[in-house]
């Protein structure tokens, strides 16, 4: 076992005609028209060339038998395998757990492990066929060979296949470490043994829940497969199209990887918010620290921050909850905050916000240190369980209870708090113009309050959720905001800073969140790597 | 400033407390006049009128100092308002006399807008300042203002001469609820909600009943309250399940005597005396008729529990809205020794204040 990949597959030639039929056909984008007339061009142009050359049609249609013998034989071990590793210089900065650890021996998994590529609905039985078919090109080339190559990437302008590629590569590589690529793959064997089983649907909710989050996972190989595939293609094109002095076929395959190579660019973002909960709804809640009215005016700003924030993001925002300070701004507040992914970028917000400023309130005009802390709490929707609550676990107030009520008081002030007694979690809300509209948003409030201690919860006990929102410690600091003796703001997690503190109070906070949320994911964690 | 106002006529009965004479709830009346014609409540009017924004900027900024000005004075004086309250009540005077009530938040303070963007309102900027005017200075009913109350689910028109529905009694809508799902042939019969004012629990109820099956009639002794029930019962196009009838308590009701299903009320039941002690909005502009239940706030408790024996059907529920844990524990009292037999199940139901403020049960 100990040959460097290309003496190996040389070595496997013999075999060669065992292999599946249909590798390149059926892939790309299947709305795609203009592809499929392209594929048909390209398998023409493989098929006419392959008749005069025997040995590129092998390789082209090669099977990682490498990969498929190790699959069956060492797959409770093949972490530890140490096998040597061809050229193994590691490009990108993403990349750079496995130049700490390679002095040469790398496990050869983590740079060529493939997953086959899933065109049936069968795939985990496939997979588990061990038939393991890995997207190369006629030459051999794979993905994670492109990256190998550490092939310069300029920019998108400059017409260069191979820098296109590259960063295709480096796209597919980022987004299948953040989608968790390697845990998704056991994941999905043990969802598929449970739809398997027959009794599946005696717990309808439960079925429900096993089968769509098989069909998301399913969903997001298949994408990334895809991609691979559609990769390889292009590469295999504009060699074929060079030997044939094809400069049209050429530049059409050339705009494709570009195409490719953009498209692919925005998939790296969705890929950050691939979290179960992260395209839900939210609600944020800002709550003054220690201070008095200083750290209360500094929270009315937070608060503010983020309604901006929302709003430019084009969610929709409604204050639930806004308990005034005695002399400015909040004691707390909980705004709602609604649309896709809401939950997913503001959760890179939960934490301790410091402001350093020459305070407006001080008249001595000292410098002044607050804090604010900041919650956020995903709005499950219809998809997700939800914890039930019992009517008489609940203790629902008055806010302002006082005097004698009913016809001796006409107050528009209707606020309602509701106690969920076994856990003390409460919520409130004085907003709405009734008391019912009050008591079933604060309702809202608490059930996703207790939803959220649920998925905690949940998440405390499967281990493979460690890196959850309970990483992120409600007090701890987050970003500090220096308006003065200078004006930065810092983030402390991942040392993003800006020198325009307005901006940032205006809600331009995307590259604080995306920042975070990238660097969480990318993060040198090399068991969650591919 | 360009602005146009609405004729005189709407407008004065818009802006003049409507005071009717008290009236024994005993006595029948006969009315064959032509009945009121309710109010458009603010929200519902056209937005008619413009203005700028920087002429509705310094309205603004005047109204929120007023509100600011009043502090805690109306509190400590009789349990009224606060500043932050007003607050609140300006914020949704906004929402309602406004096209697009974002124009004054916080966020479009900024450039968004310059000083001569014309903005489009439901009442004119001098009506503005003298509804606001009239909040601070006059103590009048926000709910009177803007012509309406949110009201569980719903939203009410209220005016002068009808008393504006209490959050607490959103709750007898609750306890209906949980009485039919209990027992599903209530749904099906025949409701009364008597006293209903601006008819806020027979349209609460209608719509617990459920389409297609139970019924509500709604009796009150005043004119306006008849009118303005009708009108908001059909604003949520209920005419078919409610109906609105003139009169005392029971008196529109002879001909279904035995037959109800059920029976709910939020009587006068402030005792006489009390009255003039309750905060401005209340004792200066509320209908007496619907707060005054006599020497001790009893009368018409007593009255509806002797009504409730032979007006329910065996097995009718019924709830009613007290002053408090006395009334309630005495009208207990009086059912389960003075009326010993006719009812079964009575008990007492807590506002979410805690106050004992609902007496439920059925008729044996």
């Amino acid at each position: 076992m100990l040959f460097p990949n290309g003496q190996f597959s040389s070595c496997i030639k013999p075999l060669l005609n065992l292999k599946p039929p249909q590798i390149s056909t059926q892939t790309g984008n299947p709305y795609d028209q203009s592809h499929y007339n392209y594929s048909e061009k390209m398998s023409s142009l493989i098929l006419k060339r392959s008749c005069n050359n025997k040995s590129l049609h092998n390789s082209f249609l090669r099977i990682n038998l490498f990969t498929r013998t190790l699959f069956s034989l060492s797959e409770p071990h093949f972490h530890d395998s140490p096998i040597p590793v061809n050229n193994q210089q590691v490009p990108a900065s993403s990349y750079a757990f496995l130049e700490n650890k390679n002095n040469g021996f790398c496990s050869y998994f983590h740079g060529n492990w493939k997953v086959p590529i899933p065109y049936d609905c069968n795939f985990v039985r496939f997979l588990s066929s061990q038939a393991a078919v890995e997207a190369s090109t006629s030459d051999g080339l794979t993905v994670e060979g492109i990256i190998a190559n550490k092939w310069v990437i300029h920019d998108e302008n400059e017409s260069d296949w191979r820098s296109h590629a590259a960063a295709i590569a480096q796209s597919i590589h980022l987004i299948k470490k953040r989608l968790r690529w390697k845990k998704l793959i056991p994941r999905l064997k043990i969802l598929s043994e449970e739809l398997d089983k027959p009794d599946l649907w005696d717990d309808p909710a439960r079925a429900g829940k096993i089968s769509r989050e098989h069909g998301s996972i399913m969903g997001k190989m298949k994408e990334v497969n895809a991609f691979e595939q559609e990769l390889i293609e292009h590469i295999d094109m504009i060699k074929l199209a060079r030997e044939e002095n094809d400069s049209e076929l050429e530049s059409e395959s050339l705009k494709a990887l570009l195409a490719l190579r953009r498209n692919i660019k925005e998939k790296e973002l969705e890929a950050l918010l691939a979290g179960e909960q992260d395209s839900c709804s939210c609600f944020i809640e800002v709550q003054a620290g220690a201070g008095g009215t200083e750290s209360m005016d500094w929270a009315s700003m937070v608060m503010q921050m983020y309604k901006r924030w929302a709003e430019n993001r084009g969610f929709g925002v409604t204050v639930v909850d806004e308990m005034p300070g005695d002399i400015a701004g909040i004691k707390r507040a909980t705004i709602k905050v609604d649309g896709e992914f809401a939950f997913g970028y503001a959760k890179a917000e939960v934490g301790a916000h410091r402001l350093v400023r020459i305070s407006p309130l001080d008249s001595n005009k000292r410098r002044h240190t607050s804090f604010a802390s900041v919650a956020v709490i995903p709005i499950l929707g219809e998809g997700f369980s939800h914890v039930q609550i019992n009517e008489s676990d609940l203790r629902i107030e008055r806010f302002r209870a006082g005097g004698a009520g009913g016809q001796h008081v006409n107050t528009t002030e209707s606020a309602v708090r509701i106690t969920h007694i076994p856990t003390g979690v409460t919520a409130s809300c004085q907003n709405e113009r009734s008391q019912n509209q009050n008591k079933m948003s604060a309702m809202a409030v608490l059930q996703s309050r207790l939803d959220q201690l649920e998925i905690e919860r949940q998440a405390r006990i499967n281990a493979e959720h460690t890196q959850s929102l309970t990483d992120i410690n409600f007090g701890s600091q987050i970003r500090s905001y220096v308006l003065h003796p200078y004006r930065m703001v810092k983030d402390h997690r991942t040392d993003y800073e800006v020198s325009d503190p307005d901006s940032v109070l205006q809600g331009d906070l995307d590259g604080f969140i995306l920042s975070f949320l990238s660097a969480s994911l990318d993060k040198n964690e090399e068991d969650d790597g591919i | 400033m360009k602005s146009s106002c609405f004729t005189r006529a709407s407008l004065s009965s818009i802006l003049q407390p409507v005071f009717s004479p008290r009236l024994k709830p005993s006595r029948p009346i006969i009315c064959s006049a032509v009945p009121p014609k309710p109010q458009t409540a603010l929200y519902l009017r056209p937005p008619a009128f413009r203005s700028t924004l920087s002429e509705l900027r310094k309205w603004y900024a005047w109204a929120k100092n007023q509100a600011s000005s009043v502090g805690s004075t109306f509190l400590d004086l009789d349990n009224g308002p606060d500043s932050t309250l007003l607050h609140r009540e300006l914020k949704w005077l906004v929402e309602d006399a406004l096209e697009r009530p974002d124009m004054l938040s916080p966020l479009n303070s900024g450039d968004n807008y310059d000083d001569a963007t014309p903005v489009s309102m439901r009442a004119c900027l001098d009506d503005l300042y003298k509804l606001w005017k009239q909040r601070i200075e006059e103590r009048r009913p926000f709910q009177y203002v803007v012509g309406c109350e949110h009201w569980r689910d719903l939203i009410l028109s209220v005016e002068e001469g009808v008393l504006i529905p209490r959050p607490e009694t959103e709750i007898i809508v609750d306890l209906v609820d949980d009485a039919v799902k209990e027992n599903e042939e209530l749904r099906n019969g025949l409701w009364a909600d008597l006293g209903t004012g601006s008819g806020a629990l027979a349209i609460g109820v209608a719509r617990i009943l459920g389409l297609g099956c139970g019924r509500v009639v709604a009796t009150d002794l005043s004119p306006v309250a008849v009118a303005v029930a009708s009108y908001n019962v059909q604003r949520y196009n209920l005419q078919d399940r409610v109906s609105v009838k003139l009169g005392s308590w029971f008196d529109p009701l002879k001909d279904v005597e035995g037959e109800l299903s059920g029976l709910v009320s939020n009587p006068p039941y402030i005792p006489s005396e009390d009255i003039n002690g309750l905060q401005a909005e209340v004792s200066k502009h509320e209908p007496r008729l619907a707060l005054d239940g006599g020497a001790n706030g009893m009368d018409d408790l007593i009255n509806l529990c002797n009504g409730a024996a032979s007006m329910l059907k065996p097995g009718g529920f019924f709830a009613l809205e007290t002053n408090g844990e006395t009334q309630s524990k005495f009208l207990v009292d009086y059912m389960d020794t003075k009326m010993k037999g006719s009812f079964y199940g009575t008990n007492i139901a807590s506002d979410f204040a805690g106050i004992q403020r609902f007496v439920t049960g059925y008729r044996a």
